[in-house]
């Protein structure tokens, strides 16, 4: 069975640093991973890098997704291939209305446009999944947002995409409890056994909602330990500081 | 030691052959014109700042040009708003026209307004009575065709607490035409006047034209909209002068520049009474080889206690080629103001944004338009009727598609 998503000793750098070191992780339909690691080790590097961000350059191995190269892909290719990353930061565009970008890429990645009446029935209900307000849609994408709002936007975009592969950068940085409860459902209500879900993290906090079968941990650009959902606990009661040194020791 | 000697270019014949049929009133002011032209040198592209980036000298007007064919329309009067034009006499409005004409811009502001007065004839004045208000736009649509010289003449007087929206779309057809237009803006006191130029002129167009509003009445307001939409060479001056106390001027300026068009304003916020605001933002894209000038100078007088004047004019580079010059200049004489502000930018689309876009799908062009659409749409967001709002939004739409 091809996998959904394999990430074969990935090297990648932003400017002269290398940060990925050869990173493998292998994803199949219907499998949440969650990625955690202490700042710096590479998270965001992964993600952006997956994504196709043009300030990241891959120095070597491969990422495939479904079987198919996305290296020489450009972003939106990846995208209308079914690939999703929820941005840790997610820029403001002001001039540009969130309904008005969502319809835009949802045309983009259905391949044809989709009837007005079809696209407003279907943001409605996703908004109310995700329990955001309707004036929501008219306000300018991300523009002065909180920093709730902004990871609300990111998953209705989620929604409305369907992706067959989704990456949440950070997406319980700077969410309260209760928008991180939301949050968590609407990301579980969307999980579907056909879908591939990659969570990237620092603290364990999400990994309480949403529920990953495996846990790999990231260290300079490496992932040097996987297990199951137990490894996320070990690493909330001893830090990675602890796992550091005895991987130095090692 | 060579000298340069321009040969002397006499325009009084022309002129008065394109007086033929003027009421009395206008013939003094277009001899004078033709007078003035006739002696004035062209702009100077070293001396004169609002020149340095555009060089007339080389324009090839001469008393032989011949007069394009010129067409004007004026519709949506209403409200006992009326229409009228140069050769008219005998009615209330064509002594008002001739009363006003040619005081807002005056022939010799420059070579340019000169010969605009010397030749003019197809002159407008849009009157609207004190205490109107008009629902919709008034529409003004201008043709010029066949080659030679357009001036183009447009007066807007409007009696006290009158609000009018004017809409003015110049069109030309594909010949060598120069275009010199005026518009000067006379309103009453309290009145409150929106004008909106769409400049749609053919691809072998130059235009070089003045508008100015004249705020000598108590609390007049006047928004200005240029919207730069064709023409090879689009050029503008514009001038609020803030006399009275109360009065203000928003101007504004969209425009998306492609293959070598040359887009290029010079402004004035002129403070001269108390408590006169201003405010003002010039947008534009450019693509290919475009190229977008802009020169503004925000005056505060020593009598424009209060004043309030914000500048702001903002560039986006879609290619390698595409050039903006900027220069947003302010001349402060009193220090107790609200407010002066000026910023001006040019750069390319945020990176950020386009990925973010493309992040979700979008192809890149679409990423870029989205972007460019997102950029002017500010300045559209400053109109205040939404359903012109949208017409002039898809105006430009047109041209980025």
């Amino acid at each position: 069975m091809t996998a959904l998503l394999e990430i074969k000793d990935l090297r990648a750098r932003i400017g002269d640093k290398e940060i990925l070191k050869g990173l493998s992780l292998t994803i199949q339909p219907g499998e949440i991973h969650a990625i955690m690691g202490p700042n710096g080790s590479g998270k965001s590097t992964l993600a952006n890098v997956l994504m196709g961000n043009p300030n990241y350059e891959v120095t070597g191995g491969d990422i495939l997704f479904r079987g198919e190269s996305l290296l020489e892909m450009t972003p939106d290719e990846r995208a209308r291939k079914g690939l999703f990353l929820a941005f840790q930061y997610p820029v403001a565009i002001p001039g540009v209305t969130l309904v008005n970008f969502m319809r835009q890429a949802v045309n983009a990645t259905r391949g044809h446009e989709v009837p007005i009446r079809e696209f407003r029935e279907t943001l409605f209900e996703k908004m109310d999944l995700l329990k955001v307000d309707q004036d929501f849609a008219r306000r300018y994408v991300n523009d002065g947002f909180s920093g709730g709002e902004k990871k609300r936007a990111e998953m209705l975009q989620m929604a409305m995409l369907q992706p067959a592969m989704a990456v949440l950068d950070e997406t319980d940085s700077g969410l309260d409890i209760d928008a991180l409860r939301t949050v968590a459902e609407g990301v579980n209500t969307l999980m579907n056994e056909k879908m591939g879900l990659l969570l990237i993290t620092h603290y364990q906090r999400l990994l309480n909602y949403i529920k990953p079968q495996f846990v790999h941990v990231l260290i300079e650009g490496r992932i040097v330990k996987s297990g199951g959902p137990e490894l996320a606990e070990q690493l909330e009661a001893s830090g990675y500081d602890e796992l550091e040194a005895q991987l130095a020791t090692a | 030691m060579t000298a340069v000697v321009e040969q002397r270019l006499d325009f009084r014949a022309a002129s008065q052959r394109a007086g033929e049929g003027d009421p009395a009133w206008l013939t003094p002011v277009r001899a004078n014109a033709a007078n003035l032209a006739s002696e004035m040198e062209w702009p100077d592209s070293r001396a004169e700042r609002p020149w340095k980036y555009y060089d007339i000298s080389g324009i090839g007007l001469t008393p032989e040009t011949a007069a394009a064919e010129e067409h004007v329309t004026c519709e949506g009067l209403e409200r006992g708003a009326r229409v009228s034009l140069l050769a008219d006499h005998g009615t209330p409005e064509a002594d008002a026209a001739a009363k006003l004409f040619a005081s807002v811009v005056t022939p010799g502001t420059d070579r340019l307004t000169a010969l605009h007065y010397a030749y003019t004839n197809a002159g407008i004045a849009v009157h609207v009575p004190s205490n109107a208000e008009l629902a919709a736009p008034v529409r003004i649509k201008r043709t010029a065709s066949g080659g030679g010289l357009a001036t183009p003449h447009t007066l807007i007087i409007t009696g006290a607490n009158s609000r009018v929206t004017i809409v003015e779309e110049f069109t030309s057809d594909g010949s060598n035409i120069v275009a010199l237009p005026v518009v000067e803006v006379a309103p009453g006191p309290g009145s409150e006047v929106r004008y909106y130029a769409i400049h749609n002129w053919g691809g072998n167009t130059k235009v070089f034209m003045h508008q100015r509003f004249a705020g000598t009445q108590r609390d007049a307001q006047f928004q200005n909209l240029q919207l730069v939409l064709g023409g090879e060479v689009v050029k503008g001056h514009l001038e609020s002068s803030l006399v009275e106390r109360g009065t203000a001027s928003e101007l504004l300026g969209v425009g998306f520049g492609v293959s070598n068009e040359h887009a290029d304003f010079f402004t004035l916020q002129d403070h001269v009474g108390p408590d006169t605001r201003s405010d003002l933002v010039y947008k534009s894209a450019l693509k290919d080889d475009a190229q977008s000038v802009y020169y503004g100078l925000t005056r505060v007088g020593l009598g424009a206690k209060n004043a309030d004047a914000a500048q702001e004019n903002r560039n986006l580079l879609l290619s390698k080629t595409a050039k903006a010059d900027s220069d947003p200049v302010l001349e402060i004489l009193t220090s107790d103001i609200i407010r002066a502000s000026h910023g001006a930018t040019a750069g390319p689309v945020e990176q950020d944004q386009l990925f973010y876009l493309q992040a979700r799908g979008i192809p890149y062009k679409e990423a870029e338009a989205m972007l460019v659409r997102a950029f002017l749409e500010e300045v559209f967001g400053r109109v205040p009727n939404e359903e012109l709002r949208q017409e002039l939004v898809d105006r430009l739409e047109e041209k980025l598609d």
